[in-house]
């Protein structure tokens, strides 16, 4: 019997052995820095308790990429979701050409985020096809493109955000579509039921756990949202956000004890809209 | 008294073979491995670099340079790493705004008593100083200049000979390029890269004198009428007749004459040589509100590690590769015009050459960065300051005066 646990314990050691070493140790390490003034090149460090944590809460960077990161997520969501949810709908039906259009919207998903980062920088700036598109349409574009301004420049990688991502979660919306049985359909038809009611009825609530699982990776995802503001803005023109921040202090600027503080943080504030996101939708009777 | 003796004699005997073999180890002398760390991996240069290690090597049979290439883009970080977890190299090649951060960490050898006798016969000294202790020897030192399309210049109606000397000249200039046609732009504006667009406004705030640090390294005072005045003038030219973008792009676009005037460094000048542009274009000082103005000069600097177990071997090294001769191997190589050698700036090799001669010029009327431990992140407040004024219309007075009180805690932390 103690050799069967043995054996098991040694086939489970390599994991487990790598989720100590690189992972639950790192986490640690790092809360336990978020409560120094540790920075590379200091020879000494010391104990602050939660003065990090206090100094976050008054500086003006970390607020503004918080809100910035609340911006993206909830600008980002509700349209890759209904997006993705819409292109799934049409793909679902058969059609001439319909697995061209299904790998189309796919494509980007598996694209480097670094090389349609790098395309999009391209598009938006002055001269780029989106800005030309938006001069033709009489929209007046910044001056000088849409990622060297303000006003434009976080909202424009969250268009390329949405843009990139509604294929994969449409291809989770597929699969939730293809599990609903085709009965439920037939029995409402003979009710008398028209395609608005079908949806309402049958498809959204049974959408739902899929629905669930795609809101909750996608907000944690957006919450952690990085590459695409370090390869087009490197957090300027209003555009920073938590993880670049974290970075930037961390990785820049080398004050692991401020930067480990704001990653705690932000890692709480995930935490919580998981939890209550799993919460309101199994209220809603999702289990 | 017979064993005494022969005890005696023994004992000297032994005592001889022991100094004898101990003269001829001295004679053979030790291995020394230098590891040296630096940044020049550009196919034209990388060469010249092997020359001069290569040649040392030969001079110094018991030596052996290791070699190691970083790059700008995350060489400083590698750099901080490696001093923090004590793996530094012995020798370092830094950015002069570097200096003064591992210096002040203790993290590179003081050098002052080694190299006192030099100061008189290198430039740029300055940022390698910190706390009037010399921890970096300069070595390949850099400005910038203005870049003028003479075409460009001439369709606007300048004459052949016309180089703006004082602001109101370069307005001029720039506004009348820029009106030639909706494609064509007066002035490169910096914008969407770190570290290069506060490049490109020091010029216009050391010419109005204002500076970011007093020059006792105390205050900070940027917020002053003199920033206000320079940075005023630079939100003009960027406003009213610029092309704002990347670096590399206003070069492209200055080299397609799609904009008429813009700062730049020697690395322009080799690019035009070495991809054969034919391009009507000239060099000159970058002017100031009066003749004459100041440019930004930064540059290269080599330093000891205070972890190096070969210190004085290292020193040596430096002396080798910074020494007359090599940095004229390096700058024909670079087709560059900066050595911190004040002889070798002398060279020919510059004579002949109107625009070499001009980055020579500039840098004698040019300003190098304070040498502030924080330095680094202080650039990175300017630029948020600058990028506020010049794409968010932000107050200047405002601006100036939140960086400024952000450069103060950066000075005090």
């Amino acid at each position: 019997m103690r050799s069967r646990h043995f054996a098991g314990y040694l086939f489970a050691s390599p994991w487990v052995l790598t989720f100590l070493i690189f992972w639950l140790f790192p986490l640690l390490y790092s809360l336990c820095l978020g409560f120094t003034d540790y920075r590379l090149l200091k020879p000494t460090y010391n104990w602050v308790g939660f003065s990090n944590f206090a100094a976050l809460f008054s500086d003006r960077a970390f607020l503004e990429s918080l809100k910035n990161t609340f911006i993206f997520v909830i600008g980002t969501i509700p349209f890759t979701t209904a997006i993705a949810l819409f292109l799934a709908l049409l793909i679902e039906k058969k059609f001439p050409g319909r697995t061209l259009f299904r790998s189309g919207f796919f494509m980007p998903s598996i694209t480097a985020m670094v090389v349609i980062a790098l395309i999009f920088t391209n598009l938006y700036s002055r001269g780029g096809y989106i800005y030309l598109m938006a001069e033709m349409l009489g929209l007046s574009p910044p001056e000088n493109g849409f990622l060297l301004s303000s006003k434009t420049a976080l909202f424009s990688v969250m268009a390329m955000d949405i843009w990139m991502s509604v294929g994969y979660y449409m291809l989770l919306f597929l699969a939730g579509l293809k599990s609903i049985p085709g009965e439920l359909y037939e029995a409402a038809e003979v009710a008398g039921a028209g395609t608005l009611r079908k949806f309402f009825s049958i498809t959204l609530p049974l959408l739902k756990p899929v629905t669930l699982f795609i809101i909750v990776i996608n907000t944690i995802k957006s919450f952690q949202v990085f590459v695409e503001i370090f390869v087009m803005t490197k957090g300027k023109y209003g555009s920073s956000t938590a993880v670049y921040f974290i970075y930037e202090t961390g990785l820049n600027r080398f004050e692991f004890g401020h930067a480990s503080a704001a990653a705690y943080i932000l890692f709480l504030i995930i935490a919580v809209f998981s939890i209550v996101q799993f919460g309101l939708l199994r209220q809603r009777g999702i289990r | 008294m017979m064993k005494q003796t022969k005890f005696l004699i023994s004992v000297v005997i032994t005592a001889a073979a022991v100094i004898m073999s101990c003269s001829g180890e001295a004679e053979q002398k030790a291995e020394v491995t230098l590891e040296w760390w630096q940044f020049w991996t550009d196919p034209a240069i990388k060469p010249a670099i092997e020359t001069m290690v290569a040649d040392y090597e030969a001079a110094n049979p018991n030596v052996k340079i290791n070699l190691s290439d970083l790059t700008w883009a995350n060489g400083h970080e590698k750099i901080v790493v490696a001093f923090s977890s004590g793996t530094a190299p012995d020798i370092i090649e830094l950015g002069s705004d570097w200096v003064a951060e591992f210096s002040s960490a203790d993290q590179l050898a003081d050098i002052t008593k080694d190299v006192l006798s030099d100061t008189a016969l290198y430039n740029g000294w300055s940022p390698g100083i910190y706390n009037d202790r010399i921890y970096a020897f300069p070595w390949i030192l850099g400005t910038r200049v203005l870049f003028v399309n003479r075409e460009l210049m001439k369709r606007a109606g300048f004459g052949e000979s016309f180089l703006p000397i004082n602001w109101p000249q370069l307005k001029e200039l720039c506004y009348k390029i820029d009106s030639l046609s909706d494609d064509i732009y007066g002035f490169g504006s910096n914008a969407a890269e770190k570290h290069r667009l506060y490049k490109k406004f020091l010029p216009f705030l050391w010419a109005s004198d204002g500076r970011i640090i007093s020059k006792n390294g105390k205050y900070a005072v940027f917020a002053s009428e003199k920033s206000y005045n320079a940075l005023k003038f630079y939100k003009e030219l960027s406003d009213s007749c610029s092309m704002v973008d990347t670096q590399r792009r206003l070069e492209d676009a200055f080299l397609t004459s799609k904009v008429g005037v813009i700062i730049s460094g020697d690395w322009l000048l080799k690019r035009i040589k070495n991809e054969n542009i034919q391009l009507n274009f000239t060099t000159t000082l970058i002017p100031g509100p009066e003749y004459p103005g100041k440019s930004f000069a930064g540059g290269e600097y080599l330093a000891v590690s205070t972890t190096s177990p070969n210190k004085a071997e290292a020193l040596r090294f430096i002396r080798h590769v910074t020494g007359r001769e090599n940095q004229l191997l390096f700058c024909k190589a670079n087709y560059s015009a900066s050595p911190s050698d004040k002889q070798a700036a002398e060279d020919e090799f510059f004579k002949g050459d109107v625009n070499l001669q001009t980055f020579i010029k500039q840098l004698n009327m040019s300003r190098m960065t304070p040498a502030t431990p924080r330095w680094v992140y202080v650039e990175d407040v300017i630029e948020s300051a600058l990028e506020e004024v010049l794409f968010n219309d932000a107050p200047v007075a405002e601006s100036l005066y939140e960086a400024n009180k952000k450069i103060k805690e950066l000075i005090f932390q």
